[in-house]
């Protein structure tokens, strides 16, 4: 079976990038069908709190916008459609579809359990609701502790049951359940581009800045440390420094294919990315939390510019944007709006991920013209600008831009609208989330890092002693006294 | 960019290969892949001597493992300007 990029449409039915676009897509014109009358996205369902020792099904589950469905039909209809759009995109990828559909199912039941166990009120509720769920303790996580409890879990079967992890592994995909989930987002920033326009430009703006950043400045650097302190080989350490300063796995590759560089060598380096990307995920969030309770979109904005991949990246601005909100409830006496966080890390990533195509086009030349200094060699393919693009952000602007424009038509289209979208933004982009959390930590093997000493080493003094401070002073600067909405 | 010919590439491991229905091209290096290839496209007598050929080399993502797809799907694709006498161009 080929893979080959040769044509500008190459990859659209066969790559989980485009997959989160159609699949994102798909729900939100669900969604628009509520112009019409027609309820296509109220189906869905979604857990509720719920008070150990008052078990009740109505209330750890229910649907979207269905009261009188039994809260099981919900869920089963909610599976179904996943099911069948999911198995979909994996018979069209080539997948081995009766080990994915196995797969999913399995992480479908399992994400389900816990995000119900977490919302169990002693997890989930903030100290202002303790009276409403008659609770004498609590440990007012939000949904942080489903968050937290799916990313346990899918580490203990990654490292401990390897055999249920690779049979998992044809469905654990957490790059493409969170491109899905960021396409839904375009619903919500949306809607916060309605409610307070300039929070968002200045976050546009400023993702524009860490950008210049990432490329500018980490990259530089890494690449420096790894030249002249760990002696890296040219190749090596163009890769590395692109994993680590730019956006992790997708820019080692880019970086690697531009200057022809071995393919076993990206693929090393993806691994190095995908198990710090886990210690970022692991410790960033609660650190923030703890270290600047008060600055929630600096936090955001450092995670962005720090964490690798979009997956982890997203994973922890969710799991920042619980633990902060259930922080300031507690200790600071406000109710920040849920998803301000989140958002503010995602569209400092979001900025990064675009310009890799671009930077990639400009290695390839450096190394053809300043490098190998092969005669004759004059031209790079502009095509290789596209191929590299990430589709799902194109899925995120259209879906970011058409709710925008609809919204905009007259106030009643706008409720119309938003009330159906809240189903597809809401728990459809929690369980993309919480699929997330899961099946990262399924795909995460920490035995895989034995020996590469040299290479984690440098991996380790990039991140934490180089890129993670000069991220959060640039956040600082730019975010500093930046607040979300209040409830 | 228009080509007279496409092959797919991919890398095994220890050398990079370019394959064609009519032959197979390899080497340790992109130079020596070049070579090989105009070599390969002389022995066949596909084009004749002494004039420009335009490949277009398809990277084969299959060669990179499955899981790495999810986060990046290209890997990169290359057109080479072969003089079928003389050295490598690559435009």
């Amino acid at each position: 079976m080929n893979e080959m990029n040769n044509k500008w449409y190459s990859g659209m039915a066969r790559t989980e990038d485009w997959w989160a676009v159609w699949l994102g897509l798909i729900m939100f014109l669900a969604s628009i069908g509520s112009l019409w009358g027609l309820d296509l996205t109220g189906w869905m369902a979604k857990p509720g709190t719920w008070v150990w020792g008052e078990f009740s099904l109505e209330a750890m589950l229910k649907p979207s916008s269905k009261p009188d469905w039994h809260p099981m039909l919900s869920w089963l209809v909610t599976y179904l459609v996943f099911t069948i759009l999911t198995c979909l995109a994996a018979w069209a990828m080539k997948f081995d579809l009766k080990r994915f559909f196995a797969g999913w199912s399995i992480l479908f039941v399992m994400t389900w359990i816990i995000w119900i166990i977490g919302q169990e009120a002693h997890f989930k509720a903030s100290v202002h609701e303790f009276d409403k769920f008659g609770l004498s303790w609590g440990l007012s996580l939000g949904s942080g502790f489903s968050y937290l409890l799916a990313l346990l879990i899918g580490l203990i079967i990654g490292n401990f049951f390897k055999g249920t992890a690779e049979f998992l592994s044809e469905a654990a995909k957490p790059e493409w359940f969170i491109k899905t989930a960021i396409v839904f987002l375009g619903i919500k920033i949306g809607v916060m581009s309605i409610e307070a326009a300039g929070f968002i430009t200045e976050l546009v703006m400023t993702g524009v800045a860490a950008t210049f950043v990432a490329y500018m400045l980490f990259w530089p650097i890494v690449y420096a440390l790894g030249r002249r302190v760990f002696h890296l080989s040219r190749d090596a350490s163009a890769v590395l420094s692109s994993g680590i300063s730019i956006c992790g796995v997708s820019a080692a590759i880019a970086t690697a294919g531009a200057i022809r560089a071995r393919p076993v060598l990206p693929v090393v380096v993806s691994i190095l990315v995908v198990i710090f990307a886990m210690f970022e995920l692991i410790i960033l969030p609660g650190l923030y939390t703890a270290i600047a309770p008060d600055q929630p979109i600096v936090n955001g904005s450092a995670l962005g510019l720090t964490v690798k991949t979009d997956g982890a990246d997203a994973a922890a601005g969710a799991m920042l944007d619980e633990l902060m909100r259930a922080n300031a409830a507690a200790n600071l006496g406000v109710v920040w709006k849920e998803g301000w966080i989140l958002m503010a890390s995602l569209t400092t990533k979001i900025w990064i991920d675009m310009f890799i195509g671009v930077w990639a086009f400009v290695l390839a030349l450096v190394w053809v013209y300043k490098v190998e200094r092969q005669p004759g060699q004059s031209k790079v393919g502009l095509m290789e600008i596209w191929h590299r693009f990430p589709k799902f952000v194109l899925g995120y602007l259209l879906v970011w831009f058409s709710y925008i424009t609809i919204a905009s038509t007259g106030s009643d289209t706008a409720e119309t609208l938003h009330q159906a979208a809240a189903a597809v933004e809401g728990p459809m982009r929690n369980m993309m989330f919480m699929l997330t959390f899961l099946s990262i930590g399924v795909i995460t093997d920490f035995s895989k890092l034995k020996g590469m000493g040299k290479l984690t080493l440098l991996y380790a003094i990039a991140l934490f002693g180089i890129i993670a401070p000069i991220a959060y002073g640039v956040a600082w600067i730019f975010h500093r006294g930046m607040m979300p909405p209040t409830l | 960019m228009k080509a007279d010919l496409e092959v797919r590439l991919i890398h095994d491991g220890v050398k990079w290969i370019a394959y064609h229905q009519q032959f197979e091209a390899c080497g340790q290096t992109m130079a020596e892949l070049d070579e090989d290839l105009t070599r390969c496209l002389l022995d066949r007598q596909l084009f004749p001597q002494n004039t420009h050929v335009t490949v277009f080399m398809i990277f084969d993502y299959h060669c990179i493992p499955t899981w790495i797809r999810q986060y990046a799907y290209h890997y990169f694709n290359r057109y080479i300007r072969l003089n079928l006498k003389s050295p490598t161009l690559e435009v």
